[in-house]
């Protein structure tokens, strides 16, 4: 699906589109109802945040609409999942990019296996934000509705609402890495993401099976 | 509340110092219930519903003398029924007046997310703010007796204030002025609970409940509403009340330890990856088109 | 109540028996828990059921329903064979010792002596004291004796002996204490097993603890009684009533503070009606009534008042001997200026009551079409019942029909009721005037509680729209009858044209203008011999100490002569002074008489006139003053010195309690006797050939069918009230409905077992009247007894729905009510229906 991407031949010439106009409403949508969902919920997790309650419209907006944005990051997640699941399939590679993604860590990435559309750690926080989202949306239905728990099972409340708050929190370790990749440390995604396009090079440095594949041995002037 | 008696010593939800924290009164305000004296009538639900002003609701007939199954959003007040056989064949109709236990060591309140929408005032009483009530149930999670109750309509969460109000203008609680029979005493906590004492002890000594004790549990720093039990070995058969009843301790766990835990990671994370900037700086990002097709002819292109 | 609500806090010990204050009366039931949390006071409650009450109690008994004269029986056998009296009180303050005429014959058969099998009554000349004063054991009967025991036919009617023999030995075969154990020796615990279902080791342990006040000799504990419908409501209600006075007579409980008789009155006023005289057979004060054999004021008097009856040596103050006073009063109050001397104070105005006209037979007449009118004010009348398909059958005959109340009820919709189809309500013809009352809370007055205490309340709004006051209402429809009676004449006009009707709005008379009539005031100035104090004329009196029988002072009501003076209202007064600490409360309100609290109070002193307790002083006799004192007021004559052996019960003309009722002052004999409910699961073991109260009445319309086992009506059913509701009013008021939903039945989980009954399904309760259907309600508070080694069970009907209410307008109920179910057997006294004790059939509706 994913090498669906073709070389561009109009005025930017020399660019490879990395994300279809689909793939980046459906990405960004993500990522607005997450930021909504995420930082409402912070604001219920510690009294420290409650100014981010408080800045989206106040307590009750957001109790109300926190359950209802996060299905929509749910929803948002599936669409997503729709498009990119094969591309995002782990394969036996994957591993070995793992076992050396320290060399990507500390950008000597000329000693890591070349890597498809998606390097095995985009692979890992897709994956990751995927059962998380499944977690978050099973304990927050709970939590949406705690009065239909029965007397003798009220013990549960806790224990979903620990699960709920320990899911979100592994989101925003990813979302935290996710952000600083994207922004900072790999130049261009940003634009790969917003515009659609990525450079020859850029494709070449951080995916060069992709860009071996969307080239299809076609030079490209 | 200006001029009058309450002085708030906690808040939910809230970042910052309490103006009354650690602060008590000269007494802490206590409501006594007598199981052994209460026969049951329901002046308590009556008055309550009337002083709050709440509407009659429609009931039905359950195979009970309980007017229903569980205390409502707006219904705090609910005696609760049971026939219970003794194990040496003695039978027991027991009537137990249910409300909000008004918890020294509140699990709504610690449960809650919102600022300021459960208060402990220094006297004890912990009452809901329903302006700032948020809706999100916590409370129902946190409180081991199930009384917070939500209304659907106003996504607001409900229950017993102990008629705050009316304490602060010196009033007892309006259930406490409708007992007919003098089952229910209102006062400081040392006078309740000294009442409470006594009557106990008259009980074991001079009538066959030799198990008679106080219920005051301790698993939640003791609690404002206290009861006289005929039987305080067993205080479940009246109608469910818990043994041991304490703030869930994955709440505990929750509100507490993980709380931090939580933040840390966040800010660990924050500082980690910026670390990582300075120390690595950013990728690579494009390549000179010599280089470009370079590679596209490396790779057979 | 002999005692009040307060005093009993007092008590050491209660005896809760057909009754459920708990229920019923839950605010009066605090000083039941006052008296356990403060003295240690043990309760005991005997019921069919396990309520509310026995949930507090120390010892709760399951009783078959109509079976407690066999339970009190037992009770009393257990006291005599124990020696459980306070033998001073029982030898000077009871008739104990007075000695029966030959010939009287104890119930073994079921029949005291003078049964005539034929007109079904009995002839009561047997049921006497003996004449001759003090007598010894061995002596003869006296010769007058049997010449008595034959009274001729037009011979005048017996009467106490002036001279009464007695024994204070209590050793003479033929006396009262000796014909007592004789009697009560047959109510063994065994006996009593079979007949009551209650182990006997539960009768043998509740009898214990009931009389351990009296212990070792001890004369300082005190145990009271309380009971309400529960007994009343039976064929022998009356009876039962009295087993309860006797044990207390025996205990020597009466008149001391924390024991009694107390009856628990059921309606807020319902002991005002009756002082009032809201019942056929009595005037106001508890005077007599007129019958047709009273020709003129002269005959009337001497039959009303009593003349002393008692050992010569002791002393009767009798203080019925003042009914001339009293009577006279009343008429002055009633016919004012046209009341004099040379008239007979227009005694002839009264009517003379020829026949019963008791509640369930107004109906019973009515259903046989000679009453043709009714006024129901203040009351459901086919809601009461009993039978209640009678009612609305009678009501169907009747030409027309007033009702006053302040919602549509079950009388003034009669023909709605459940089983009239549209085509039927055309042909009911009875004309039904609907006027708008007022309610409770819109009216001033007095309500007169179970203490006896007359309590001013104001109106808190009022009446809303055309409603109007009771006063109002009765006021316009009296002036219009003189109207008519004024222009077109009639039989007898004097009694409507000259009655007393002189207040300052006679279309309104105000409440406060009725009450200080009821109290009386001079007509001339008069003078009270004892104190020497002169009321002037036109003065409101401040006691029935100055009441006269020439027609110069007035009163409603003797008995309340005393509660508006010149002084007050003294019914309006709220002082909380209780320098006693026994809850007396002297400035609170007004209690009759004189405002005593605690009637028969001489009795809570030893002969010497001490204090049987003196931590419980109420009154006592002072040496020095030569003057009866106290904290309450003396019930006594003031400055009888104990010396003078004046018996403290002043309205007997004996001056002692009746252990022995003579006369048949009670119609069913001298002491109780256990008679079955007259629709039973078992028979009479005492007497199988005399299961029933013989002189107990029993309506024979055709409407008036009793059920038997052998028809298959096998389960016993009670009816009753719930504390959520108020009789059948509140199923208007949602707030009692949220709290009582619905219609339900009791039912035992054993029986509801047997016939597969789950709770919240609907049953059919059938009586050999009518049907009830309602939900049921399976519990455990009912268990199943064993009655003659056969298992019995007993089901429960609370009364408060009927088919207007909110519940029945919404659909949710068969709209059927309990009082269908229940019969017009009726006690002989007090003529209360047995409302309490039928026989039902049970299965799924």
């Amino acid at each position: 699906m994913g090498t669906r991407a073709v070389l561009h031949r109009g005025p930017k010439t020399d660019q490879i589109e990395r994300y279809t106009p689909a793939e980046r409403i459906a990405h960004w949508l993500t990522a607005g109802t997450y930021v909504y969902a995420m930082a409402t919920g912070l604001g219920f997790f510690t009294p420290y945040m409650y100014w981010l309650v408080e800045i989206v419209g106040g307590g009750p907006t957001a109790r109300f609409w926190h359950p209802i944005i996060g299905l929509g990051y749910v929803f948002t997640n599936v669409y997503l999942h729709h498009q990119w699941k094969s591309d995002l399939k782990l394969i036996p590679e994957d591993r070995v990019w793992l076992d050396k993604v320290k060399y990507y860590i500390t950008n000597e990435d000329d000693l890591l296996p070349e890597q498809d559309r998606f390097d095995a750690g985009q692979k890992l926080f897709y994956w990751g934000m995927l059962y998380c989202a499944v977690i978050l949306l099973v304990t927050g239905v709970v939590m949406w509705f705690p009065e239909s728990i029965g007397r003798s099972w009220h013990w549960v409340l806790p224990l979903v609402v620990i699960i709920h708050s320990a899911a979100a929190l592994i989101t925003i370790g990813g979302l935290i890495i996710h952000v600083y990749m994207g922004v900072f440390m790999v130049p261009g995604s940003v634009k790969a993401m917003t515009i659609g396009y990525v450079s020859r090079g850029w494709a070449i440095l951080h995916a060069p099976l992709w860009y071996k594949k969307v080239a299809n041995g076609r030079t490209v002037k | 509340m200006a001029g009058g008696t309450l002085q708030i010593k906690a808040i939910s939800g809230h970042a910052g110092p309490v103006a009354g924290a650690n602060t008590s009164r000269d007494y802490d305000v206590c409501k006594l219930v007598d199981t052994t004296t209460c026969i049951g009538c329901k002046a308590c639900e009556v008055a309550c519903v009337e002083w709050n002003g709440y509407p009659f609701r429609p009931t039905s007939f359950d195979n009970t003398y309980q007017t229903m199954p569980n205390t409502e959003w707006n219904y705090w007040n609910l005696i609760r029924f049971d026939e219970h056989e003794n194990a040496d064949g003695t039978f027991q109709w027991l009537m137990r007046k249910d409300q909000c236990m008004h918890c020294e060591d509140p699990g709504c309140l610690k449960a809650c997310p919102a600022d300021g929408a459960i208060v402990q005032y220094s006297n004890g009483i912990v009452d809901f703010q329903q302006e700032h009530c948020i809706g999100c149930q916590y409370c129902v999670t946190g409180c081991p007796f199930d009384i917070p109750k939500f209304n659907q309509e106003t996504k607001k969460v409900f229950k017993c204030t102990l008629c705050s109000d009316r304490v602060n203008a010196g009033l007892e609680p309006a259930c406490i002025k409708s007992c007919p029979t003098g089952c229910l005493h209102f006062g400081s906590k040392d006078d309740m609970l000294a009442l409470a004492q006594a009557r106990a002890t008259q009980l074991r000594e001079h009538t066959s409940h030799r198990n008679a004790g106080v219920y005051d549990p301790e698993g939640v720093g003791g609690t404002h509403v206290i009861y006289v039990l005929h039987d305080s070995s067993n205080p479940e058969k009246y109608g469910g009340l818990p043994k041991n009843p304490r703030v869930p301790i994955l709440v505990q766990l929750w509100k507490g330890p993980l709380k931090w835990l939580g933040g840390l990671s966040m800010m660990f994370g924050v500082m980690g990856v910026a670390i990582h900037y300075l120390r690595f700086g950013p990728k690579e990002a494009e390549m000179k088109d010599a280089d470009i097709q370079k590679e596209d002819r490396n790779r057979g292109n | 109540m002999t005692n009040g609500w307060i005093d009993i806090k007092n008590t050491d010990m209660m005896l809760i028996m057909g009754g459920n204050p708990a229920e019923n009366h839950p605010c009066g039931f605090k000083w039941a828990i006052e008296a356990k949390r403060n003295r240690n006071a043990k309760m005991i409650v005997i019921d069919p059921r396990f309520t509310r009450t026995a949930a507090v109690s120390d010892l709760f008994l399951q009783i078959r329903t109509g079976t407690d004269i066999a339970l009190l029986g037992a009770f009393i056998n257990y006291t005599l064979q124990n020696n459980r009296v306070n033998h001073e009180y029982l030898v000077n303050y009871t008739n104990a010792s007075f000695i029966i005429k030959e010939g009287f014959k104890l119930p073994e058969d079921g029949l005291y002596s003078g049964w005539d099998a034929d007109k079904h009554t009995y002839d009561k000349s047997t049921w006497n004291y003996e004449s001759g004063g003090l007598t010894k054991v061995d002596a003869p009967s006296h010769p007058e004796a049997t010449a008595h025991g034959i009274a001729a036919a037009g011979a005048p009617p017996p009467s106490l002996p002036e001279n009464v023999a007695y024994d204070p030995t209590l050793q003479h075969p033929r006396c009262v204490y000796q014909l007592l154990k004789q009697h009560y020796s047959r109510y063994t615990p065994e006996t009593v097993e079979k007949i009551t279902g209650i182990p006997k080791d539960q009768i043998i342990k509740a009898a214990d603890m009931f009389t351990s006040i009296r212990k070792d000799g001890s004369t300082k504990q005190v145990a009271t009684i309380i009971y309400a419908v529960g007994w009343t409501q039976h064929s022998s209600g009356t009876q039962t009533i009295r087993g309860a006075a006797m044990l207390q007579l025996l205990l020597g409980n009466v008149g001391r503070a924390g024991g009694g008789v107390n009856a628990l009155r059921g309606h807020s006023n319902i002991q005002g009606a009756t002082d009032m005289a809201g019942i056929f057979d009595i005037l106001p004060g508890y005077l007599k009534v007129p019958v047709p054999k009273d020709v003129d004021f002269k005959t009337y008097l001497t039959r009303i008042t009593p003349k002393p009856a008692k050992p010569g040596e002791w002393q009767s103050f009798n203080y019925w001997s003042n009914s001339p006073r009293f009577a006279v009063s009343l008429l002055k109050s009633f016919y004012g200026s046209a009341a004099t001397k040379e008239n007979d104070f227009a005694f002839h105005y009264l009517p003379k009551v020829d026949k019963n006209y008791s509640w369930a037979e107004l109906w019973d007449r009515m259903y046989a079409g000679k009453v043709q009118g009714l006024f129901a004010f203040g009351m459901n009348g086919v809601a009461i019942g009993p039978n209640s398909q009678k009612n609305i059958d009678a009501l169907k005959r009747a030409d027309f029909l007033v009702v006053c109340e302040i919602y549509p009820d079950e009388t003034s919709e009669f023909w709605r009721a459940p089983g009239i189809t549209p085509e039927e309500m055309k042909k009911i013809n009875t004309t039904v005037y609907r006027l708008p009352g007022a309610g409770f809370a819109e009216k001033d007055g007095t309500f007169v509680n179970s203490a006896r205490w007359l309590q001013w309340k104001y109106a808190a709004v009022p009446p809303p729209g055309e409603a109007k006051l009771d006063q109002e209402i009765l006021a316009r429809i009296f002036l219009k009858i003189r109207d008519l009676y004024k222009k077109e004449g009639g039989k007898f006009p004097d009694p409507i044209l000259n009655a007393s009707w002189s207040y300052t709005n006679p279309y309104n008379p105000s409440l406060t203008e009725v009450a200080k009539e009821i109290n009386g005031k001079a007509l001339e100035d008069v003078t009270d011999p004892a104190t020497q104090t002169t009321i002037k004329a036109g003065q409101q009196l401040p006691s029935f100490a100055f009441l006269r029988d020439d027609g110069s002072t007035t009163s409603g009501n003797w008995l309340y002569c005393g509660s508006w003076t010149e002084a007050g209202a003294m019914i309006q007064r709220r002082g909380t002074e209780d320098p006693s600490g026994l809850g007396i409360y002297q400035n609170w309100g007004w209690s009759w008489p004189v405002n005593r609290r605690v009637l028969y109070n001489r009795a809570s002193c030893d002969t010497n006139g001490k204090p049987w307790d003196a931590s419980r002083a109420q009154v006592w006799w002072n040496e020095s003053a030569k003057k009866w004192v106290g904290n309450d007021v003396p019930d006594f004559k003031p400055d009888s010195a104990p010396s003078d052996h004046m018996g403290p019960f002043i309205m007997n003309p004996e001056g002692v309690g009746r252990i022995f009722v003579p006369l048949g002052m009670v119609a069913d004999g001298p002491f109780p006797e256990h008679y079955e409910v007259f629709e039973s699961p078992a028979q009479n073991i005492l007497h199988p050939q005399q299961p029933n109260n013989p002189v107990a009445i029993r309506l024979k319309s055709a409407a008036d069918k009793i059920g038997t086992t052998a028809e298959g009506y096998n389960i016993v059913c009670t009816t009753y009230r719930l504390t959520e509701m108020y009789h059948y009013w509140t199923k208007n008021n949602p707030m009692n409905v949220q709290l009582q939903p619905e219609p339900f039945v009791e039912i035992p989980a054993e029986l509801a077992d047997e016939l597969k009954i789950s709770g919240g399904e609907k049953v059919k309760v059938t009586s050999a009247r009518s049907y009830y259907i309602a939900k049921a309600m399976v519990t455990r508070r009912i268990r199943p007894m064993m009655i003659e080694g056969k298992k019995t069970y007993q089901i429960g009907i609370p009364i408060h729905w009927g088919y207007r209410g909110i519940a029945e307008d919404e659909g949710r109920t068969a709209k059927t009510l309990a009082n269908q179910l229940s019969p017009a057997v009726i006690d002989p006294n007090a003529f209360t229906p047995e409302f309490k004790g039928f026989l039902v059939k049970l299965e799924k509706a």
